[in-house]
């Protein structure tokens, strides 16, 4: 999956400057960088939750044209192929665990509501959820949300889960659940895109990381350089130095 | 007391219980209650189809479509029930094309009744449905995409089972409002129970009595409405409170 010459304004707010970015498959690409400058929107650019303006998107042999109408037909394979987890989990409220697990794969693959049902409970033991899958969102933890909201995704098949912020609203210990679910999901080669700001986290998970500032790419590589202490960027070792490393390690 | 006033009393409360109300209750079941239950289901379908379309972000030539909802719900939350009935029931008959209407539209009174008390709850309700689907927050429309559903079935699997449960109070209360108001068909000649009421008071000159009794008989009804409208909002939150049982 790769987007390239990418340019998205709210307003007169140019919030992505021509952004060209792969994301490898079976690899796990963080974005990190300062509020604000463009991770979410990068991220929802690949599930089309946002339209750019400009630029192109390819997934496998799909070819998107931002500047042109995108055709429903497209829309569906990339929200197939893309699962989105959110900051703030985003469960239906109204549907139990598991149906919050079957209700893509019966209504949008067409899938036999038994056999969902079936794959939606190994999903919720996966992430260690077995015994919720008949209660709902609103009696859980934030950290059993998220949990569950990444088995919903998982239900899809996505080639790619996208991971906007997915911790940010909990507090140490929840985080630490969904962390590693995801870690393991990345041992898996899952292909994952996640926006986090638990740089310990990002160093722990991470093949590639992207640096973004002001709607730019600072950074684009290897994760293991990035940590490096001998990083030659200024601009990105004043924003290590400033983000705590300590909270994973 | 005396006699005569005992007497009188005794035939009065013999007549209420084996002749008024049971009048009453008659056309209560015959209109108010048959006029309330179809102009409300009638209204909630004109209100939820109102609604989608109003909420619809399609351009183009269905913006004239839009408009003319719009205009639907202005011009009937703008001007009393009461004209609208007497516009449909009297109103229409002079609604003379040639050609097309040499004899303008004439309607039975009780189906005036249906179609004027419809549309006006169709006009209400929609902007209680409307305002209930933009009280789910955009980010169940998100997540619902990102797992591949369409609008339409993010509408009618997601968004609409959780605008319909916020709902539930203030289309009670429509409700409940629709059968105090089919009162005013009596102006359209339909005999339903205030209708009949009055009938019994110019007959026997009770005005007090006939209008008390009818008075009683729209708080009965009503008292049997709210009850049920606790009953489903129970029954729209139970999710919650079982898995709580369970937890
Ligand atoms: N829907 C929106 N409307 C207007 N401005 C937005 C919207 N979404 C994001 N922005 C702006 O775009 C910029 C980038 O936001 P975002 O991608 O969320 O940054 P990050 O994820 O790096 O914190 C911010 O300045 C934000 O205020």
């Amino acid at each position: 999956m790769k987007i390239t010459k990418v340019n998205k304004t709210f307003g007169n707010h140019q919030v992505l400057k021509n952004i060209s970015l792969d994301f490898p498959a079976g690899k796990t690409t963080v974005l990190v960088g300062p509020s604000g400058s463009g991770k979410s929107t990068i991220l929802r650019s690949l599930d089309l939750l946002e339209r750019p303006e400009s630029g192109n998107f390819d997934l496998d042999e799909l070819h998107i044209d931002f500047s042109q109408k995108i055709k429903d037909a497209d829309i569906l394979t990339v929200r197939k192929k893309t699962g989105m987890v959110f900051q703030s989990y985003n469960l239906f409220p109204h549907f139990t665990v598991l149906q919050n697990v079957t209700e893509g794969p019966v209504q949008v693959l067409g899938k036999k509501k038994a056999d969902a049902e079936a794959e939606a409970k190994q999903l919720l033991a996966k992430v260690g959820l077995a015994d919720k899958a008949d209660f709902y969102p609103e009696t859980l933890s934030g950290g059993q949300a998220q949990r569950v909201a990444i088995a919903r995704s998982l239900a899809m098949h996505p080639e790619y889960i996208l991971l906007d912020e997915p911790t940010s609203a909990l507090d140490p210990e929840l985080e630490m659940e969904v962390l590693k679910v995801l870690l393991e999901l990345a041992k898996e080669k899952q292909s994952l895109v996640i926006v986090t700001h638990n740089l310990a986290f990002a160093r722990r998970v991470a093949d590639k990381i992207v640096f973004v500032e002001n709607g730019e790419i600072l950074y684009d590589g290897d994760a293991g350089k990035f940590f490096a202490q001998d990083n030659d960027n200024q601009r990105i070792q004043d924003f290590l130095n400033s983000m705590s490393l300590a909270s994973l390690d | 007391m005396s006699c005569f006033a005992r007497k009188e009393l005794s035939k009065i409360l013999h007549s209420i219980f084996t002749d008024y109300l049971p009048q009453i209750f008659a056309a209560g079941f015959k209109y108010t209650i048959t006029l309330a239950i179809i102009s409300f289901i009638l209204g909630l379908i004109i209100a939820l189809v109102t609604a989608l379309v109003r909420i619809s972000d399609k351009g183009g030539g269905f913006l004239i479509i839009k408009a003319i909802f719009r205009f639907y719900v202005w011009l009937f939350r703008s001007t009393p029930l009461l004209v609208q009935l007497f516009i449909v029931y009297f109103g229409l008959p002079y609604l003379k094309i040639p050609g097309l209407l040499p004899n303008g539209i004439k309607l039975a009174p009780f189906t005036a009744g249906i179609i004027t008390f419809s549309l006006n709850t169709g006009a209400y309700a929609s902007e209680t449905i409307r305002a209930a689907i933009q009280s789910v927050p955009r980010e169940q429309w998100e997540a619902a995409a990102s797992i591949g559903m369409n609008r339409g079935k993010t509408l009618r699997r997601i968004i609409l089972p959780q605008a319909l449960k916020v709902s539930i109070p203030p289309l009670s209360n429509s409700f409940i409002g629709l059968v105090k108001d089919t009162s005013l068909a009596a102006s359209i000649t339909i005999v339903e129970m205030f209708e009949v009421s009055q009938q019994i008071a110019a007959e026997n000159y009770q005005p007090l009595i006939m209008y008390s009794l009818v008075a009683l008989v729209y708080a009965l009804f009503c008292s049997v409405l709210s009850w049920l409208q606790g009953w489903l909002e129970k029954a729209s939150s139970r999710h919650s409170k079982e898995s709580e049982a369970e937890a």
